[in-house]
C-alpha cells in the first residue's frame, strides 16, 4: 500500500526539517481508535483521514485527537457506535448527492416532516446525525475550514469584549458552544435548540469539558420564541437550510443581538441531507439573505467539499460569515 | 453466471481497471481508485444493473466484496443465467 507513504509526505510538507520526529497520524491513539472502527466497517472512508493529516498536519490531528478524547475517552462501545453513526452519515448524505446532481433539487420535504424524522427522532439523532456532524468537523475538509476561519476572523474581534453573553442558535451537537466557552474564559453561552436531543448532546459535551457553570440550555422552536434579553455574539452554524423560511429566522436571530454586536452565521449550500430544505444555489443567495435581515457582512469563506471529478458535477459547499449589526 | 462475473464489468469501469479481477476477499484497500465517491458510483451502477434499492443500512457492514454480494443475494438478487 502507499497510503502510508503519502501521509509521511504530506506531512513532510509540514514539518520538512524535522525528519528524525516525524509524526504519523498513527501515533494520535484516538484518532486511530475511530479510523480503525471506521475503516474496518467503511473501508472507503480511509482516505478521508489521510488527507485531512496531509493538508492540516499536527494542528489539526492534536486537536481532534484532543476533541476524541474529551468527548469519548476510552469508551470504545461510544467510540464505535459514533463511528458507525458517521458512516451512515456519510452514506446517507453522498447517495442523496448522486440523486441531486441529476434532479438539481432537494427531495421535497415539509420542516414539520424534517422535525419529526430527525430532530425529534432519538434513534437517528444519537445514533447517527449528532455523531456524523460532530466527526465531520474535522474530517470534512471544508467544516474544518470553516473552524479555522472562526479562529481567525472571528475569535479576535470577540476577545475584545469583556464577559460576552454568547447565544448558540441550533446547537446541534454543542460543537461551536464548546469552542466559544473554550476560548473565551469569561463568555457565557446559551444553547437554543428545537431538538431535546441536541439539548442532551450539547449539555454532555459542555459537561465532558467541564464548562457547565457558564452554560444553559433552552428548549424550543427559535422562531415562536419571544426573546427579550439581546446577546453580545449570536451563531448559528448549519441551520439556515434546514428552514423553510430563513429569511424570518435572520430577521429573528438579528433581534435576539445587540447592535454593535458579532455574529457567526454559516448555511450548506447544494449539499442535500435528510433534514435540508431550503436549497441554496450559491454562497450570494445566503448573503443576500443575511443583508436583507440587517446584518452587515464584515468577513467570508466559501468552501467546497471535495473538488469535483467531473466538470458539471455539483459539489457541497459551505459558506460561513462573519457579521455585525 | 456467478453475481462477482456479473458485476465485474461494473467495477472495472468505475475504478477505471480493464483487468481488474473481483474477488469476494477483494476490499477497497486493495483497489487503487476505491475511495468513498467512487464507492457511492459503485452503488448507484450496481442498483442500475439490478434493480434493487440500497439503503443506508444495507450498505453500512460492507468491509468487502463477498460482503456485498451476500447482501445482494439477500436482497434476492439473481445473476443472469443463474435460477
Ligand atoms: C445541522 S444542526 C446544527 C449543527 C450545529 N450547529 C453543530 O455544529 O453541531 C441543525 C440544528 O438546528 C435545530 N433546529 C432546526 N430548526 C430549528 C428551529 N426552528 N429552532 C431551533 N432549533 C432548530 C435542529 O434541531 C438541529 O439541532
Amino acid at each position: 500500500m502507499n497510503r502510508e507513504r503519502t501521509y509521511v509526505a504530506g506531512h513532510a510538507l509540514h514539518d520538512y526539517n524535522a525528519i528524525s520526529k516525524v509524526k504519523m497520524i498513527e501515533d494520535y491513539k484516538y484518532i486511530n481508535t475511530l479510523k480503525e472502527f471506521i475503516c474496518s466497517k467503511f473501508p472507503y472512508f480511509m482516505g478521508g483521514f489521510d488527507r485531512q493529516y496531509a493538508k492540516f498536519g499536527d494542528d489539526w490531528a492534536s486537536a481532534f485527537n484532543k476533541e476524541l478524547e474529551v468527548f469519548f475517552g476510552s469508551d470504545e462501545d461510544r467510540i464505535q457506535s459514533a463511528a458507525l453513526g458517521y458512516g451512515a452519515f456519510c452514506l446517507d448524505s453522498m447517495k442523496l448527492q448522486v440523486e441531486f446532481n441529476k434532479t438539481l433539487e432537494y427531495r421535497n420535504k415539509t420542516y414539520a416532516e424534517a422535525s419529526s424524522e430527525v430532530y425529534q427522532n432519538r434513534d437517528y439523532m444519537f445514533g447517527l446525525y449528532l455523531p456524523g456532524i460532530l466527526i465531520s468537523h474535522y474530517l470534512w475538509e471544508h467544516h474544518y475550514v470553516q473552524l479555522k476561519f472562526y479562529e481567525k476572523e472571528l475569535i479576535p474581534r470577540i476577545a475584545e469584549i469583556s464577559n460576552p453573553l454568547i447565544y448558540d442558535v441550533g446547537v446541534g451537537t454543542g460543537f461551536y458552544t464548546k469552542e466559544y466557552l473554550r476560548r473565551l474564559k469569561s463568555s457565557q453561552v446559551t444553547g437554543f435548540d428545537m431538538s431535546p436531543h441536541s439539548l442532551g448532546h450539547t449539555e454532555m459535551m459542555v459537561e465532558r469539558w467541564d464548562f457547565s457553570e457558564r452554560y444553559q440550555s433552552r428548549l424550543g422552536d427559535i422562531l415562536e420564541r419571544d426573546q427579550t434579553e439581546v446577546c453580545d455574539v449570536i451563531n448559528s452554524i448549519e441551520v439556515l437550510e434546514h428552514l423553510e423560511n430563513p429569511v424570518d429566522f435572520l430577521h429573528g436571530l438579528n433581534s435576539m443581538l445587540r447592535t454593535g454586536g458579532l455574529g457567526f452565521i454559516s448555511a450548506a449550500i447544494n449539499a442535500p441531507n435528510a433534514d435540508h430544505i431550503y436549497l441554496y444555489r450559491n454562497a450570494d443567495e445566503v448573503a443576500e439573505q443575511i443583508q436583507t435581515a440587517d446584518f452587515t457582512i464584515l468577513s467570508q469563506t466559501v468552501d467546497q467539499a471535495y473538488e469535483p471529478r467531473k466538470p458539471g458535477d455539483i459539489v457541497p459547499t459551505n459558506a460561513a460569515f462573519v457579521v455585525t449589526k | 453466471m456467478s453475481i462477482i462475473e456479473e458485476l465485474q464489468p461494473i467495477f472495472r469501469s468505475v475504478f477505471e481497471d480493464t483487468g481488474l479481477i473481483v474477488t469476494r476477499e477483494m476490499s477497497a484497500n486493495d483497489v487503487e481508485n476505491w475511495d468513498s465517491l467512487n464507492h457511492i458510483t459503485l452503488i448507484v451502477e450496481i442498483e442500475l444493473h439490478t434493480g434493487l434499492t440500497l439503503t443506508t443500512e444495507d450498505l453500512m457492514n460492507l468491509a468487502n466484496v463477498g460482503d456485498f454480494i451476500d447482501m445482494l443475494e439477500s436482497k434476492g438478487f439473481i445473476p443472469n443465467g443463474a435460477g
